[in-house]
C-alpha cells in the first residue's frame, strides 16, 4: 500500500517540478508551454513503458522493448523523409512510416501456419537496421534538416503545438489512452503466458490470436508516440523491470505501475534535459545517462 | 460413457507424419497410460487431444462434441493439461498460479469469486500443497512445483486430466507421491492419460495401456495383456526379462545387462 501512495507522491511531484523548474521565469505563457509538455511527456513515458511490459511479458523475453518490432525506426524513417519533403517535423508521415514498417515486419513473421514469434522479434530487429541505415542516408543527403532528424531519432517533448497539428496530436492522444485500457484487460493472460504457451494453450488461450492482436494494437501505440515526441530510448526498456521489482510479477498491477513510473521517469528527464546545460539536450540522451546507473543501482541492491 | 473419442487423426510436423491414423476411446473414469519409444508420438497425441495443436485430419470429441466446436475456455473447464516441465519466468506464489488455473472461468475484468476461491482451496489441499501456498515458486523443489502445477490443473475443476511424464527426473518418493495421487484423482472420478516412460509405473497404476509406435497404436489393453517380452523387443527392440510384481497381479520389467 506504501509502495502505491510513495509511487503516485513521486509522480505528482514530478509534475509540479516539471512544470516550476526551468531557466525562464514564470509567466502564463511559461506555463502552459510546460504544461503541454507534462502532457506528452506523461502519455509518451506511460505509454512506452507499458508497451514495454506488454510487449516482455508476450515474448517471454526481457530484453524486448518498443523499438524490437521495427515499428519506432518506422516512424523515424517516415518522419525523416517527412523533413526532408517539408522541412519540417510532420506526425502523419513518422505515423505512416511505423505502420507501414509495422505491417511489413507482421508480414514477413507470417506463413502458411500463422504467426511466428520468434520471428517477429528477428523481423522486427533485422527492419530497425534497415530503417536506421535509411534514416542515416537521408541525413547525409539532406545536410540542413540533420538537426531536426537528430530529435526525432533521441525524442523531444517540446514539440510546438500549433492549431495545425493540435488536433491531430489530441487525437492520437485520445486514441493511445483507449488502446491502453484495451491491452490491460489482458493482464490475466499475461501472467499465464509467462508459464510458456503449452500451459496458457491448455487453460484456453489462443495464442496466435493473442499475439497478433498485442503485436498490431502496440506498434500502433508506438506509432502514434513516436511519430508526435520521436524515438525516446530505455523507457520502454527499464522501467517495466524496475515496476516488477517494487510490485510483483502481477501484470494486473506491474503494467499500470509501469505507466506512472514511465510517466514520471520521463517528467523528470525532461526537466533535465531542458535545465542542465544552456541547450536543450535531447531527452533519449538523458534517460539513458541517468538510467543507467539508477538501474544498475536497483539490480544490485 | 465416453470421455474422449479420437477418429483417425493425422498429424504431421513440417512434412513429416508424427501421427499416422491413431483412434481410440478413453471411457469416463479410465485411468489410460500412454507409452512407447521416444518419438512414436505420445505427447503429440496429448497435445492433439486437448487443442494445442489441430490434427490435418481426423477429429476428437469430448463428451461426443468435437473439440473445434467447443470455445476454447469451455473446452478448458473439461480438460486440463500438465505439460512435462513447466518453467516460472516469473516468480509468482504458488497461491497465484493456483488463481491462474481460474481463467477458463473468469471473463474479461471479471474478479475471483467465492466460487473460485474454494476451487482454489480444494485443489491446495488435494494436491497437498497448502503448506506452500505463500512460497514463491521457484523456492520449491521440482517435485514440489510438480505438484503445483497439478493443483493448477485441479483448480480448473476438469473432468479428464492429461498428464506428459509428469515423473520423469523426480526422485522415488515424488514419483510415488505423484501416482499416488492421481490414483487419488482417479477414484475421485477424474479421467486421466498418462503419457510416461516407466513402464514399471505404468504397469502399476493404469487400468489401460496404449502402446504407440511410429506414429500407430501397436497395441491397446490391460498391462497384464500387453507388456510381455516379445511385443517390447518388437517396439523397443531391446530384450526383457518379465515378472508378475510380488503384490499385484501386473507385470514388472527387468533389463539384463550384456556380457553375463
Amino acid at each position: 500500500m506504501n509502495k502505491i501512495v510513495f509511487t503516485l507522491v513521486i509522480f505528482l511531484a514530478a509534475i509540479a517540478i516539471a512544470i516550476l523548474v526551468g531557466p525562464t521565469p514564470l509567466s502564463p505563457e511559461v506555463i502552459q508551454l510546460r504544461l503541454s509538455r507534462v502532457i506528452l511527456g506523461i502519455v509518451a513515458g506511460g505509454i512506452l513503458a507499458f508497451c514495454g511490459g506488454m510487449l516482455q511479458g508476450l515474448f517471454g523475453n526481457p530484453l524486448v522493448e518498443p523499438y524490437t518490432l521495427g515499428s519506432a525506426s518506422g516512424a523515424a524513417l517516415g518522419g525523416s523523409i517527412g523533413i526532408l519533403i517539408f522541412g519540417t517535423i510532420s506526425p502523419i508521415f513518422a505515423f505512416l512510416g511505423s505502420l507501414g514498417v509495422g505491417f511489413f515486419v507482421y508480414t514477413i513473421a507470417t506463413v502458411e501456419g500463422g504467426l511466428l514469434r520468434d520471428r517477429l522479434i528477428l523481423a522486427g530487429v533485422i527492419m530497425s537496421f534497415l530503417c536506421s541505415s535509411l534514416v542515416m542516408m537521408i541525413m547525409v543527403m539532406g545536410g540542413r534538416e540533420l538537426y531536426e532528424i537528430l530529435y526525432l531519432l533521441m525524442g523531444y517533448l517540446g514539440v510546438i503545438i500549433n492549431p495545425a497539428n493540435r488536433i491531430l496530436i489530441m487525437i492520437l492522444v485520445v486514441i493511445s489512452l483507449g488502446l491502453v485500457i484495451f491491452l490491460y484487460r489482458y493482464h490475466r493472460e499475461l501472467d499465464i503466458i509467462s508459464q510458456g504457451l503449452e500451459t496458457a494453450a491448455g487453460l484456453g488461450i489462443d495464442i496466435q490470436r493473442f499475439s497478433i492482436v498485442v503485436f498490431l494494437t502496440t506498434s500502433l501505440l508506438i506509432g502514434s508516440i513516436v511519430s508526435i515526441v520521436g524515438a525516446i530510448g530505455f523507457v520502454g526498456l527499464i522501467i517495466p523491470h524496475v515496476s516488477k521489482l517494487l510490485f510483483g510479477p502481477r501484470h494486473l498491477y506491474n503494467l499500470p505501475a509501469s505507466f506512472i513510473l514511465g510517466a514520471t521517469f520521463l517528467l523528470l528527464a525532461d526537466t533535465l534535459s531542458r535545465t542542465v546545460t544552456v541547450y536543450e539536450l535531447p531527452v533519449g540522451v538523458v534517460t539513458s545517462l541517468v538510467g543507467v546507473p539508477f538501474f544498475i543501482y536497483l539490480y544490485k541492491r | 460413457m465416453t470421455a474422449i473419442e479420437v477418429k483417425n487423426i493425422q498429424f504431421s510436423y513440417n512434412t513429416e507424419d508424427v501421427i499416422e491414423d491413431v483412434s481410440f476411446t478413453l471411457h469416463q473414469g479410465e485411468f489410460l497410460g500412454i507409452i512407447g519409444p521416444n518419438g512414436a508420438g505420445k505427447s503429440t497425441i496429448l497435445r492433439l487431444v486437448c487443442r494445442i495443436l489441430t490434427p490435418r485430419l481426423g477429429s476428437v470429441l469430448i463428451f461426443d462434441k468435437n473439440i473445434t466446436m467447443i470455445r476454447r475456455k469451455i473446452l478448458a473447464q473439461q480438460i486440463a493439461f500438465v505439460p512435462q516441465e513447466t518453467y516460472f519466468a516469473l516468480n509468482f506464489t504458488v497461491e497465484h498460479i493456483l488463481i491462474m488455473g481460474r481463467y477458463p472461468y473468469l471473463g474479461v475484468f471479471q474478479r475471483e469469486g467465492r466460487k473460485d476461491i474454494d476451487a482454489v482451496e480444494y485443489a491446495l489441499e488435494q494436491a497437498d500443497v497448502t503448506k506452500f501456498r505463500k512460497r514463491p515458486i521457484n523456492s520449491l523443489s521440482s517435485g514440489e512445483r510438480q505438484r503445483v502445477v497439478i493443483a493448477r490443473a485441479l483448480a480448473q475443476q476438469p473432468k479428464i486430466l492429461l498428464l506428459d511424464e509428469p515423473t520423469s527426473h523426480l526422485d522415488l518418493h515424488h514419483q510415488f507421491a505423484i501416482m499416488e495421487l492421481l490414483k487419488k484423482l482417479n477414484t475421485l472420478g477424474i479421467s486421466i492419460i498418462i503419457v510416461n516412460h516407466d513402464l514399471n509405473l505404468a504397469s502399476l497404476y493404469c487400468q489401460r495401456l496404449l502402446l504407440m509406435h511410429e506414429g500407430t497404436i501397436y497395441a491397446d489393453g490391460t498391462p497384464k495383456s500387453l507388456i510381455n517380452e516379445k511385443t517390447l523387443r518388437d517396439v523397443y527392440g531391446t530384450s526383457v526379462k518379465i515378472i508378475r510384481h510380488p503384490d499385484r497381479d501386473v507385470p514388472q520389467i527387468f533389463l539384463h545387462p550384456q556380457g553375463e
